[in-house]
């Protein structure tokens, strides 16, 4: 990585970066992009807050599906089967 | 009847006891194994395997956590036995993860305005519709090929550490990083698309 890596080289090791697994000067030349590139780091913000946003959102539990309770249907025969 | 009466009974291997245990919480399970598999018929399929793994595991349960959380980690487990035993979750080379074209010959930003405005975007995420955005999410989770998903999975919604799933998976650190960073680039982009297209 260069000195001064581009954008898409910074999006490409933003995880990485996130990580703490890039090397010192690896770190230090996208903290020093991040600190001067607000396009990159608008993105670095938003891929940070998605795992709490997709948490979130998918938080939320419904009535279980037609699928689940089948599931569960034949879980209870298979054991019904075994004690016969 | 409550659920820690329901345990005892239920480990003692009576079957309407584990009913009535595990039905508040078959949404649950059923969705954390969705998201893993991304396929409804084989979901049903590792739930019923889990739940049978729940009823035989169930007199060694401790009390230590909460019933939902012991039993949903065995159903993250079923899930991942189910993909490493069906032969169509394969992993797939890396070189057919399409990437995202916005940068120029040079690598930087070809249109900062619109880098820009997914922090708006981002901002927007915690106050939008949540229906609509969770469609959103689910449609693109399971447009993502198997082990992009599976990372993204088991590190942001599981909270795994990167070395679980490495070892959980029989890949290196290094490449479930890569994963996941191409799931996050990818679902980020639909949610982004989604945004854009709601406020135009």
């Amino acid at each position: 990585m260069k000195l001064l890596p581009s954008c898409r080289e910074v999006r490409d090791h933003l995880t990485e970066y996130a990580e703490g697994t890039l090397t010192r000067r690896e770190r230090a030349s996208l903290w020093l992009h991040l600190l001067l590139c607000t396009a990159c780091f608008a993105f670095y913000q938003g891929l940070r807050r998605l795992p709490g946003v997709a948490r979130a959102l998918l938080g939320a539990q419904g009535a279980p599906p037609e699928e689940a309770a089948e599931a569960l249907r034949a879980a209870l025969r298979r054991i019904a089967g075994r004690k016969e | 009847m409550e659920e820690e009466q329901l345990i005892p009974k239920a480990a003692a291997g009576d079957s309407d006891a584990f009913g009535a245990l595990v039905s508040p919480h078959l949404g649950l399970f059923f969705n954390g194994i969705l998201r893993i598999l991304g396929n409804r018929a084989d979901a049903q399929d590792a739930l019923q395997d889990a739940l049978l793994g729940i009823y035989k595991d169930l007199p060694g349960f401790q009390g230590r956590s909460r019933f939902s959380s012991w039993a949903y980690k065995i159903c993250i487990n079923a899930a991942l036995m189910f993909r490493r035993s069906h032969a169509r979750y394969r992993e797939e080379p890396m070189d057919s993860v399409p990437g995202l074209g916005e940068f120029d010959a040079a690598g930087h930003h070809l249109d900062t305005r619109a880098a820009l405005r997914w922090s708006v975007d981002a901002q927007a995420l915690a106050d939008a519709e949540r229906r609509q955005l969770r469609e959103c999410l689910l449609e693109a989770l399971a447009e993502l090929p198997d082990s992009l998903r599976v990372a993204f999975v088991l590190k942001d919604l599981e909270d795994w550490s990167t070395e679980e799933i490495a070892a959980r998976l029989e890949q290196t650190p290094a490449a479930v990083r890569q994963r996941l960073h191409r799931a996050r680039l990818q679902i980020q982009e639909r949610l982004r698309s989604h945004l854009r297209r709601r406020t135009a």
